[in-house]
């Protein structure tokens, strides 16, 4: 099970690009967020795997070259979409905006981060910590229910 | 590099997240990594969104993908104790086992020829057995032989 390792490796290269953008409290919040999801999916990969090589379900996909095909159009349709739009919007939006102050590259990144979260989207704010509490409560919920008596190998 | 070269490296980019996220998500059939490809759709997009703060010189792309990750959070945690009550339920992180809970109208799909094993992945790395050897419920090692 290499997934787990190459997709802490995908979000490390995630926050090194976040930081380039000029959000750098983003790409430690994604490191340090992502870093204990990604611990608890390696020990779940160490619990639950077997070390009798992959099993039947990890080697059949669900029809992999349709998969790909629709992979490939959806990636294909949207770098067309976005360069042709682009193109046009360039010349007039270079013309209209001159590069002056851009908010978001300010050195006081994370006050104006702080700033802006706590004063225009302080309800959402709220709204978010709820979520995380019923988040909390419904996973102790979905793993203290245990698991029912086996009977004869099936599930009553 | 002029500011629209950039947002656009930044769209591709994150478009071929998401992409390889949704083709990861439909195909595989191993609840953990269908669980990772979710993952990476959601940085493709916080990915984007990042950019065209970034071109706009906005904050509500970042506004957005701090509440991505505290959606993410969320789901990290509701779907990691759904997948382990499920493979205590079923013995395999299989995806095609809750097939019984489709609609009633749609056929079954039924595992087609398998493909031989890889010769190289049948070595795979384990650890040395250490301390007294537990008693083994016979029942609990036929029901999750092979995960």
């Amino acid at each position: 099970m290499y997934c787990a390792i190459w997709f802490a490796l995908t979000l490390a290269g995630t926050a090194g690009l976040f930081m380039f953008q000029g959000a750098q409290f983003l790409g430690v919040a994604t490191i340090v967020v992502y870093a204990g999801a990604i611990l608890v999916t390696m020990l779940f990969v160490l619990m639950l795997a077997q070390p009798q090589g992959l099993s039947t379900y990890d080697r059949v996909s669900w029809e992999p070259l349709l998969g790909a095909g629709v992979g490939g159009l959806l990636v294909g349709l949207l770098t067309h979409l976005l360069r042709s739009s682009l193109a046009t919007a360039d010349a007039g939006f270079a013309a209209a905006k001159p590069m002056t102050e851009n908010a978001v590259l300010v050195n006081e990144h994370v006050a104006g981060l702080g700033a802006q979260l706590f004063s225009k989207h302080l309800i959402a704010v709220e709204a978010g910590g709820s979520l995380l509490l019923v988040a909390v409560v419904a996973a102790v919920a979905i793993t203290s229910q245990g698991v029912p008596k086996r009977q004869g190998g099936r599930y009553e | 590099m002029n500011e629209t070269t950039l947002l656009l490296n930044y769209l591709v980019v994150g478009a071929l997240l998401f992409a390889i996220g949704l083709v990861g998500f439909v195909t595989r059939r191993n609840l953990i990594v269908m669980f990772l490809a979710a993952e990476m759709m959601l940085q493709g997009v916080s990915l984007s969104l990042v950019a065209w703060g970034r071109y706009h010189g906005d904050w509500g792309g970042q506004m957005l993908v701090i509440f991505i990750i505290t959606v993410a959070a969320c789901e990290a945690a509701v779907a990691l104790a759904m997948i382990l009550m499920m493979f205590q339920r079923s013995g395999k992180l299989d995806i095609a086992f809750w097939q019984q809970e489709r609609e009633s109208n749609l056929p079954a799909f039924v595992d087609q020829e398998l493909p031989a094993e890889p010769e190289e992945s049948k070595h795979w790395p384990t650890l040395t057995p250490a301390g007294r050897e537990p008693r083994f419920d016979q029942e609990e090692v036929v029901h999750r032989t092979h995960v």
